[in-house]
């Protein structure tokens, strides 16, 4: 019996491994060492300084209830809508389907520019709401206003292509089983895409979150009222470089806690057909 | 199969390359990730431009145009000598088209670009890395602690202009303001600048002042209660007084003088309580065509570049 | 006895269909992919609108173009089993069961002895707390079947029920479908594309055709 020695690997099979090692790490450190070296500019005594902080405080809880507030409203409002969008063709559904897109292509200065122009006081809408004391710019509802108008497309496009993915069968099933179409959609269609609806649901909130073009624009920059995290890290870059440092700290924070959130939930595959 | 693993390894090879490349190229260089230009704060939507005659509805206080004593200087350059890149205080956003103009005129085949931000974010940005040639600083707070940060060639901090600030209305004056004292009215809306941007330095100064000498601690009160937005950079106040989202706002003389008739309605703050800000140029100890970056600051410290920022409402050095 | 006639202008042609079961009597319609037989089935369950026609079954009219009566789904007491089971996966085989007598907003001790009746019916009463998701094509079948029958439907009707079984669960299929049409004496329509199985389940067969019924007959019963 002739003893097999196993086959010397071959020079460009070892130059390939190297090679897409390389590249492996190069894009990894790319986008991990900027993150790091947030955490390496400060010292664990600063972070916790600057937490006491009321400015830094006052940002952290404006930002995390403004964007629940927003995320909340967009699904009550979009998940329905998308529904109701994917179910039916009527005249126009192609233009809403582009429509809906629309706030991810747009810089977000220039969606609080327009939402300025529309909802401000001197605007088309804002002027009637004007007479009845109403203002929206420059108030906490306008960044409310902000965060839906940019993030809201993370939910709807989620939500869209869940429900066209969705085989019907079970939708008719349950209503010839003598289920009405809301019962219906709140006992098998939510259920049955529950798992991506809530990883389009974390997206949105993240993007709410890191919210600065349009909110700076529309709501403007007041402590406790309109000064959200990522408005407090740009203001606060000169002056208190600590505090800027911590709030981005925190943003990264909760950013890595989105990411591992929506990992899990998106695993969950919807029953096509 | 060997044939696309071949393949393979050569564009492992290549790509793995060029990231590297691009990583090293990246740490050297200026740290572009921390760069944070003008462009969160939004385009203003009102362009100035320069009016030789300002109209006003309240008292003025004419600028006296004396020109400073350099003479024009004879151009020593190099044709391949590059673009200069200028961190500007954003209040000259209005100026910088003549201003790149007239740098032109005077170094044919020379130009300048400006990065036009609120002087704290510049600051910051240099501090971190970032390149420059010039530095045109909108606050003396700044210009020293870049100063003592070694971050200019020495013998090159010059004051460059001075500016006031002044109180702007929209064109139709909602509500209906005719003198300081009226910015404490309740339900007035009020846009300044931060604490951190130069002219919300000098905001806060003048309405220090003003309270101290004439309206008292509860005028203050109020007007900081009547404040809804403090802005990153000082264009962007002009752009919501003039969009008449809000009553008032605080910004530098430069930006009403310059602004097209009719834009505005203005409130003067009176010489004794205002704050004069002075602005200054210098050299960067960091850039590469220090002769040029020489040759922008003669400009603009020149008969021909004062007089663009003198058309524009800012004050001789 | 239930009485069909319906016109609809579908797409590639008129849907022209005009046929009548009898009580504990099956139906077979056959006919090419497209014939317009799953369209039929829509029609007369309500998910679909036709144009004209007339619908009545059990002594009381659910569809009539002419004097406006268009019961809604929901409404219409037919238990329709669709292709491939449609059994909800995010549910356990009772509770699947149980789907219709809950939207029914029935008594909770009815609903417990009808789903109890039926998995004992169906043979799956081990089943009962499985979520359905895990269940063979026989199982889900079977499921299927008690769910639709569970709101005791006045007319059954099934879309390709054998499709993607295997020999042994085929048989034990059509034996429970003929079953509970029997005792429960209803009428029954079925899709099936597999003459094997028409003849072992039916007993009279229209052949459908781009709309149209080209032939009917009866089935005679199988050895």
């Amino acid at each position: 019996m002739t003893p097999s020695s196993a086959p010397a690997r071959p020079l460009h099979s070892i130059i390939a491994t190297a090679g897409a090692s390389l590249l492996i790490l190069a894009v990894t450190l790319y986008l991990v060492l900027p993150i790091i070296a947030l955490f390496f500019r400060t010292t664990p005594e600063l972070f916790l300084a600057s937490l006491a902080n009321p400015e830094v405080t006052s940002a952290l809880l404006l930002s995390l209830a403004t964007s629940v507030i927003s995320l909340i409203i967009v699904i009550l409002v979009g998940t329905p809508f998308a529904y109701i969008h994917c179910r039916n063709t009527y005249p126009g559904k192609v233009i809403v389907d582009t429509v809906i897109d629309l706030p991810l292509v747009l810089p977000p200065a220039v969606a609080g520019m327009a939402l300025l122009v529309l909802y401000g006081r001197a605007g088309f809408i804002g002027q009637y709401a004007n007479i009845f004391g109403i203002s929206i710019a420059f108030t906490t509802l306008a960044v409310i206003m902000a965060q839906i108008f940019v993030a809201s497309p993370f939910y709807l496009r989620q939500a869209k292509s869940l429900f066209d993915q969705l085989d019907p069968a079970y939708e008719l099933t349950a209503r010839t089983l003598g289920a009405s179409p809301a019962r219906v959609f709140a006992t098998v269609v939510v259920p049955l895409t529950a798992g991506g609806l809530i990883s389009g649901a974390v997206m949105t909130f993240g993007r709410a979150l890191g919210e600065f073009g349009a909110t700076i624009m529309f709501a403007g920059n007041l402590p406790g009222v309109t000064q959200t995290m990522p408005l407090a890290v740009y203001v606060n870059m000169a002056g208190d470089f600590n505090a800027g440092l911590t709030i981005s700290i925190l943003l990264v924070l909760i950013s890595f806690a989105i990411m591992i959130a929506v990992r899990y939930y998106a695993k969950t595959e919807v029953p096509h057909a | 199969m060997t044939e696309r693993k071949h393949h393979l390894s050569i564009i492992c090879i290549v790509s793995a390359f060029l990231i590297m490349t691009a990583l090293l190229a990246g740490c050297t260089g200026t740290s572009s990730e921390q760069k944070v230009t003008g462009a969160p704060t939004g385009t203003p939507v009102v362009m100035y431009e320069a009016v030789t005659t300002p109209l006003r509805v309240a008292e003025v206080t004419t600028a006296p145009v004396t020109a400073p004593a350099t003479a024009t200087p004879k151009p020593e350059y190099t044709p391949a000598d590059g673009t200069v890149i200028a961190y500007t205080a954003a209040s000259l956003k209005g100026a910088s088209g003549k201003l790149a103009e007239g740098y032109a005129a005077m170094y044919p085949g020379r130009s300048v670009v400006f990065n036009l931000d609120g002087t704290q974010a510049l600051t910051t940005q240099v501090e971190n890395g970032a390149y420059a040639d010039v530095f045109i600083s909108a606050s003396p707070k700044y210009t020293k602690q870049l100063t003592s940060g070694k971050y200019f060639v020495d013998g090159t901090v010059k004051t460059l202009t001075t500016n006031y600030v002044i109180v702007i209305l929209p064109a139709k004056n909602p509500a209906g303001i005719t003198s300081l004292a009226d910015l404490a009215k309740p339900g007035v809306k009020i846009a300044r600048a931060a604490s951190t941007v130069p002219v919300g330095i000098a905001t806060d100064a003048a309405i220090g002042n003003l309270a101290s000498s004439t309206y008292g601690q509860a005028w203050n009160d109020s007007v900081n209660r009547n404040t809804v937005t403090y802005e990153t950079s000082e264009p962007s106040v002009a752009t919501k007084v003039a969009l008449g989202e809000v009553d008032a706002g605080f910004v530098y003389e430069s930006t009403s003088t310059a602004a097209k008739t009719g834009t505005y309605q203005s409130v003067t703050i009176p010489k004794s309580d205002n704050y004069l800000q002075t602005y200054s140029i210098a050299v960067m100890s960091g850039s590469g065509k220090k002769s040029a970056a020489k040759d922008f600051e003669n400009y603009m410290l020149s008969d021909a570049g004062q007089q663009v920022l003198l058309s524009y409402g800012f004050r001789p050095a | 006895m239930l009485e069909v006639t319906i016109q609809k202008k579908l797409r590639d042609f008129p849907l022209d269909i005009s046929f009548s079961v009898d009580d504990s009597s099956i139906l077979v319609l056959m006919g090419d992919n497209g014939a317009g037989k799953s369209t039929t089935l829509n029609i007369i369950a309500g998910l679909v609108a036709p144009d004209e026609g007339m619908i009545r079954f059990n002594g009381s009219t659910i569809f009539d173009s002419g004097s406006g009566i268009d019961v809604p789904v929901e409404q219409r007491k037919i238990g329709y089993v669709l292709q491939r089971s449609a059994v909800f996966p995010h549910l356990s085989v009772s509770e699947n069961i149980a789907y219709g007598l809950r939207a029914r907003h029935c008594d909770a001790a009815v609903i417990e002895e009808r789903v109890g009746h039926w998995l004992d019916w169906m043979n799956i009463r081990e089943l009962a707390g499985v979520p359905a998701a895990g269940l063979s094509g026989g199982q889900k079948q079977r499921v299927a079947l008690a769910r639709a029958l569970a709101t005791g439907p006045l007319l059954l009707m099934l879309d390709e029920p054998f499709s993607g079984l295997d020999n042994e669960s085929r048989r034990s299929v059509r034996e429970v479908v003929r079953e509970c049409v029997a005792d429960l004496k209803i009428p029954c329509i079925m899709v099936t594309h597999r003459l094997g199985d028409a003849r072992a389940t039916g007993d009279r067969i229209c052949t459908v055709s781009r709309g149209r019924i080209t032939g009917t007959g009866d089935l005679a019963p199988d050895q």
